[in-house]
């Protein structure tokens, strides 16, 4: 993988740390999973490849349209604020990245320049998901992490498409029932705010 | 395809073929095409556990399909606590739609109920089955999806509450042992995550050092799922919101079926990381459990909440007994499993009458039973005094055994900090019972349990039947927990799939 990519892929990610608005965090994300249905083309050797990176890229558009109209259809009557500021979420998020970088040793991915670009991922996802109120940018946080390790399984020597097509299923089945969930918090709560959830407590 | 393999199928397609039925069915038939299919699935499961536990010294294993012992074991248990929710499922329902039982609503709600119900039934029943380690987080990943539907089912925002949590935090952590896969899938000969079949894992070659920051990914991951502390925040909440027959499978089932996959993995990296560290990891999660869960338990807790801090510490005795892995310790853990899985599937499902009757009882513990309904009383007594390990409970034996399993390990002080962490559970178990029993007053008192205008609780009979069943269970088990240390199962579950 080049070094421009992982770069853009980390901006991206990046990106959709610090951003309040739902609609463009969503379209940073496709951005991101485009990206990677790229690499993934670039790479296609075989008929396995081709259907995973098929896969990747139902994926992606399936994602994105999907959380599109569920924003579009919830519209907060205030934007939802996260509970820590945008720099602070960078920080947090770039700083999470240089731990793993520095713990994790080499995975075996076909470069270094990946590696860093997926841990990277993994922790800004886990960042957005545990700093951001908005349901919706919870569930972003959990495909910036499966984009993550999207681009890990692209950069593994060998692959197994049946299992990559798998977990782009699976990923869209759970970001289905998260969709399910959302529409019924903003129903009972009146926005999609994780806010009101917090009665259950010993 | 073998006799074991049509078994196998028939195993997963009766419950997913009767959800999809279930969605489709006239109206009157849900009920009926939803016991049917349950009594198909159950009866093919325990045929097929049947056929791989009389004969554990050869099990199966395949590249996709693993028929083991410890495979067998935990199918015979997911059958058993699925038939068991299905056939409750209708007093739920009853309760939940009893104000407009013919109505659109709870009709369509009846139909996505029982269809959901089996789909999960069928993704749980396929995780023992699976041989492959990324066939396994695709399928563990498939039962949070399914399962978090059920946990907010009944709408509540509470319900949604604790789904949204149950899905975010399990889904997160599932993504952190993804990347524990990944890296493992580097260095399995073969490459890629297909390659990951489960004695693939014994030949890993990427180097110590990154085996042990995959195995690590991969149980801190699983552990999110498993509701080991400290990463089990979810647990109680989906526990005590969910249904109570699907509670019954979360915690009876679920929770075990994902240690199982956990296992597998220590069992397969333990030559890359040395069998000291990996088993090491196990008894840190267990010690930590079994110590979290006491102060929840010495609470006065709503009852399903209470069974689900149970869950907590009865996850942390069966990795402590995995860790320990002697003879003792193993055959404490399959007497754990299943005594454990007996009593909180009638924990959660006695109670489930009494729950759509008075919706308020879950929400405050309840207090004096006896004065007001003496056979629930009793019924919960016999579920509570098995869970706490009260002799001659099947736990109290497996505990012993663990126990015993860890001094026999050499690991004298944690099986010392274990037995002082279960003693205290137990006092804070036995004070619950009596409470719920005996109790003087509460904030549930004995005029709502059975205000005097109301009918006799329906669903009674089963729950009956179900304590009956439940005691002949766990008597009998433990009567045989003695024999179980030299036996060919705890052999077949000590050697693995090496």
């Amino acid at each position: 993988m080049s070094g421009p990519l992982a770069a853009a892929l980390v901006c991206l990610g990046l990106a959709v740390v610090t951003v309040q608005r739902r609609l463009l965090a969503v379209a940073l994300v496709t951005a991101q999973a485009l990206l990677l249905v790229g690499l993934s083309a670039r790479q296609g050797l075989d008929a396995r490849d081709a259907l995973a990176a098929s896969a990747l890229a139902a994926r992606a558009l399936a994602l994105a349209a999907f959380l599109s109209v569920l924003v579009t259809r919830t519209r907060d009557p205030r934007p939802v604020r996260a509970g820590v500021p945008p720099l602070t979420r960078a920080a947090l998020a770039a700083g999470l990245a240089v731990t793993l970088v520095w713990l994790v040793p080499a995975m075996g991915l076909r470069s270094r320049g990946a590696e860093q670009a997926v841990l990277a991922l993994v922790a800004f996802g886990l960042v957005l998901a545990t700093t951001h109120r908005a349901t919706v940018f919870q569930v972003l946080g959990v495909i910036m992490i499966e984009n993550g390790l999207a681009l890990a399984a692209l950069e593994l020597p060998g692959s197994s498409a049946l299992v990559e097509t798998g977990v782009a299923l699976d990923l869209v089945l759970i970001a289905l029932v998260a969709g399910a969930f959302h529409t019924r918090i903003f129903a009972a709560f009146g926005a999609g705010d994780t806010r009101a959830l917090r009665s259950l407590r010993d | 395809m073998t006799e074991r393999d049509v078994l196998a199928l028939v195993t997963l397609a009766a419950p997913a073929l009767t959800g999809v039925f279930c969605g489709v069915l006239p109206r009157g038939w849900v009920r009926a095409g939803a016991r049917t299919g349950a009594l198909l699935t159950g009866g093919s499961a325990a045929l097929l556990a049947g056929t791989v536990l009389a004969d554990p010294a050869h099990p199966q294993v395949g590249r996709w399909l693993v028929l083991d012992a410890a495979g067998g074991l935990l199918l015979a248990v997911i059958a058993f606590v699925g038939l068991v929710s299905v056939l409750v499922s209708p007093a739920y329902l009853d309760g939940m739609t009893g104000r407009s039982p013919g109505s659109t609503k709870g009709r369509w709600r009846e139909r996505s109920y029982f269809a959901v119900l089996h789909a999960f039934w069928a993704v749980l029943l396929a995780v023992p089955l699976v041989g492959n380690l990324g066939g396994a987080w695709l399928l563990v990943e498939a039962t949070t999806a399914a399962s978090a539907l059920l946990v907010g089912f009944s709408g509540r925002p509470t319900a949604l509450e604790a789904g949204w949590k149950y899905l975010v935090l399990t889904t997160a952590g599932l993504g952190i042992a993804l990347l524990g896969i990944v890296v493992l899938a580097a260095g399995v000969p073969g490459g890629g995550i297909g390659a990951l079949d489960w004695q693939a894992l014994t030949h890993y070659a990427g180097g110590k050092d990154t085996a042990l920051v995959a195995y690590l990914l991969v149980l801190v991951g699983l552990a999110a799922k498993i509701g080991w502390a400290p990463v089990h925040n979810w647990l109680p909440d989906a526990h005590s919101e969910a249904p109570a027959p699907v509670s019954a499978l979360l915690s009876a089932a679920l929770l075990p079926t994902v240690l199982l996959v956990a296992w597998r993995c220590e069992q397969g990296l333990t030559p890359a990381v040395g069998v000291h560290t990996a088993r090491t990891v196990l008894v840190i999660f267990g010690l930590t459990s079994v110590a979290v869960a006491v102060p929840f338990l010495a609470r006065s807790l709503p009852w399903k909440r209470l069974l689900a801090y149970s869950s907590l510490e009865h996850m942390g005795v069966i990795a402590l007994g995995l860790a320990f892995a002697t003879p003792l310790a193993l055959a404490g853990v399959v007497v754990h499993i299943v005594g454990h899985a007996v009593a909180k599937t009638l924990g959660f499902c006695a109670v489930t009458p009494l729950l759509a009757h008075d919706r308020g009882t879950a929400r405050t513990p309840v207090s004096g039973l006896a004065r007001s309904r003496p056979g629930l009383a009793a019924v919960l007594a016999l579920a509570l005094g098995s869970l706490a390990g009260l002799p001659p409970s099947p736990l109290f034996v497996s505990e012993l055994l663990i126990i015993a399993g860890g001094f026999q390990a050499g690991r004298a002080p944690v099986a010392i900090a274990a037995t002082a962490a279960l003693a205290l559970a137990f006092v804070c178990m036995v004070r619950s019972l009596l409470e719920t029993v005996l109790g003087e007053s509460g904030p549930t008192p004995p005029e709502r349990l059975n205000p005097p205008d109301r009918p006799r609780l329906p669903g009674m009979r089963g729950v009956g039947v179900l304590a009956t069943g439940s005691l002949t269970a766990l008597l009998a088990l433990a009567g045989v927990a003695a024999w179980l240390p030299g036996s060919a199962l705890v052999h077949a579950l000590g050697k693995g799939l090496s």
